[in-house]
């Protein structure tokens, strides 16, 4: 029984490794020649197809005990098949090299394209370090403006702070001379009082 | 605004002041008179020398408020006689700034006496300028910076102090007193250092400092540079430390081509003024004295 299955696995090896190489091929094809190995490749997905059926059927006869690592070898292979169908779908619409070539110029200019290409780059990286040269002495030349700026604004705060003492002196000396004028002025009141009371008497 | 016809009005003030001082003075039994007499006569005097300011007339202005300074001296009213020596010295300072010094000078004393040593300091500064720009004495301007320097410094107000002793240091370098501009260097960079917004510029007076070794010794820059380093670790991360460390390898190399080669690649960055320009250019000449020497 086993042995059945490894011959079915082994022709399943042969298929998809010819699947795989005439996917490879399909996009870089067109017109007959697409059309003849998609038929191809159709055939053979059914004939894979076929093998998997089999190699369930094997494995069913197969008891329980042993079951279990053929079973997840046949998963393993169902699933390599979806993806060769999945692979199989998109190269039939994939677009490949040859056509870009062919709308773009054949091969005897792409040299000097190259050429022309890499002088291209070569000019943009230098004008990108030019520039970031640029931004870095501006950067610096910021950074010498915001020094100066700090160190007015230091002295600044110097200023500032010694006029606001001042200030609150003059306040307090403010204060004392208003109190000063008050008592003067109670002082003269309560004479001028005195006198002309003197003098009544 | 007719200017001819405002000094011909100064003038007249001028006369009307002078005869009311002569006034005055003979009736010296009246001094209570005398005294308004005298003050009628500042402010005289003073109109008389706003309107020579609008004529442009700056010595004549600067006389009359000469004349006006010395009555308040008379009456001792100080302030007065201190603003009135400072707008002379103001107007003298477009016309004739020997005259215009004289008149700082006194206005200064007159402050000091006071005990105003923030505004004196201020003087000092202006007076240096005026040696600075006008009569090109470099030594006086110098000094007159220290004395402001001075008085900032017991009025702690540092940073007011530190900007005239960069003057100071900057002169110093180029007269070559190298250990005084060293010094001053230093002590402002350690200053710099400590407050949170000054320490983007102390960078640039340990670089400073270290220009000043470098005239003197290579050796001493190389100590200096490194104990600049360990008090201040992000000097070690400044353009100027690198510039440094490349200019003592060619310098111990003897290699002229590699000193110009980093002081080239430094300036196509930030461009050297012209103090660090002589500094560099002079240590270069070093190296290409010891070239000679060793041939």
């Amino acid at each position: 029984m086993s042995s059945d299955f490894e011959t079915y696995e082994l022709d399943f090896g042969t298929l998809t490794a010819d699947i795989t190489n005439k996917i490879g091929r399909i996009p870089k094809l067109a017109g007959e020649e697409k059309t003849q190995l998609v038929l191809n490749v159709d055939k053979q997905l059914e004939e894979v197809r076929e093998l998997l059926e089999q190699m369930d059927l094997e494995v069913r006869e197969i008891p329980i005990q042993s079951r279990g690592m053929y079973s997840s070898r046949l998963k393993s292979y169902k699933q390599e098949m979806e993806k060769l169908e999945k692979d199989f779908k998109r190269s039939r619409i994939a677009y490949s090299d040859e056509v870009r070539n062919e709308l773009l110029g054949d091969d005897a200019s792409s040299s000097e394209s190259q050429r022309a290409h890499l002088l291209d780059n070569t000019e943009r990286l230098e004008r990108s370090s030019r520039r970031l040269e640029a931004g870095y002495q501006i950067a610096v030349e910021t950074e010498q403006v915001g020094q100066e700026i700090l160190t007015n604004l230091h002295s600044d705060r110097e200023k500032i702070q010694r006029s606001r003492d001042r200030l609150r002196e003059t306040d307090a000396n403010l204060g004392k001379s208003s109190r000063i004028l008050t008592s003067m002025l109670r002082r003269d009141t309560s004479w001028t009082l005195r006198c002309s009371s003197l003098r009544l008497c | 605004m007719d200017y001819s016809g405002k000094e011909k009005e100064a003038m007249a003030i001028m006369a009307e002041a002078d005869k009311k001082m002569k006034t005055s003075h003979s009736l010296f039994g009246s001094f209570l008179g005398s005294s308004s007499k005298v003050e009628e006569a500042c402010d005289l005097y003073v109109r008389a020398a706003n309107m020579f300011k609008m004529a442009k007339n700056w010595s004549a202005a600067g006389d009359a408020f000469c004349k006006a300074a010395q009555l308040h001296l008379q009456v001792q009213s100080k302030h007065d006689a201190a603003v009135n020596f400072l707008d002379a010295g103001n107007a003298f300072k477009k016309a004739d700034p020997e005259e215009a010094i004289n008149c700082f000078c006194q206005a200064i004393d007159i402050y000091t006496g006071m005990g105003r040593f923030n505004i004196a300091a201020k003087h000092h500064i202006s007076i240096a300028e005026i040696y600075e720009s006008e009569l090109l004495d470099i030594d006086k301007a110098v000094a007159h910076y220290e004395h402001a320097a001075d008085y900032y410094k017991g009025e702690e107000s540092t940073s007011a102090a530190n900007k005239c002793l960069l003057k100071v240091a900057t002169y110093a370098a180029q007269m070559e007193q190298y250990q005084k501009a060293t010094e001053i260097f230093e002590q402002i960079g350690t200053y710099s250092m400590d407050t949170t917004l000054l320490k983007y510029g102390a960078k640039d007076h340990f670089f400073k400092a270290a220009l000043c070794h470098f005239c003197v010794d290579m050796l001493n820059c190389k100590l200096a540079v490194q104990k600049y380093e360990e008090m201040f670790p992000a000097f070690s991360d400044a353009r100027e430390c690198k510039l440094l460390k490349k200019l003592i390898d060619a310098h111990e190399e003897q290699n002229i081509d590699a000193y110009a080669d980093a002081v080239r690649e430094f300036d196509s960055i930030t461009r050297l003024d012209q103090w660090q320009t002589t500094m560099l250019l002079r240590i270069k000449k070093t190296i290409q004295d010891e070239e000679n020497d060793l041939r």
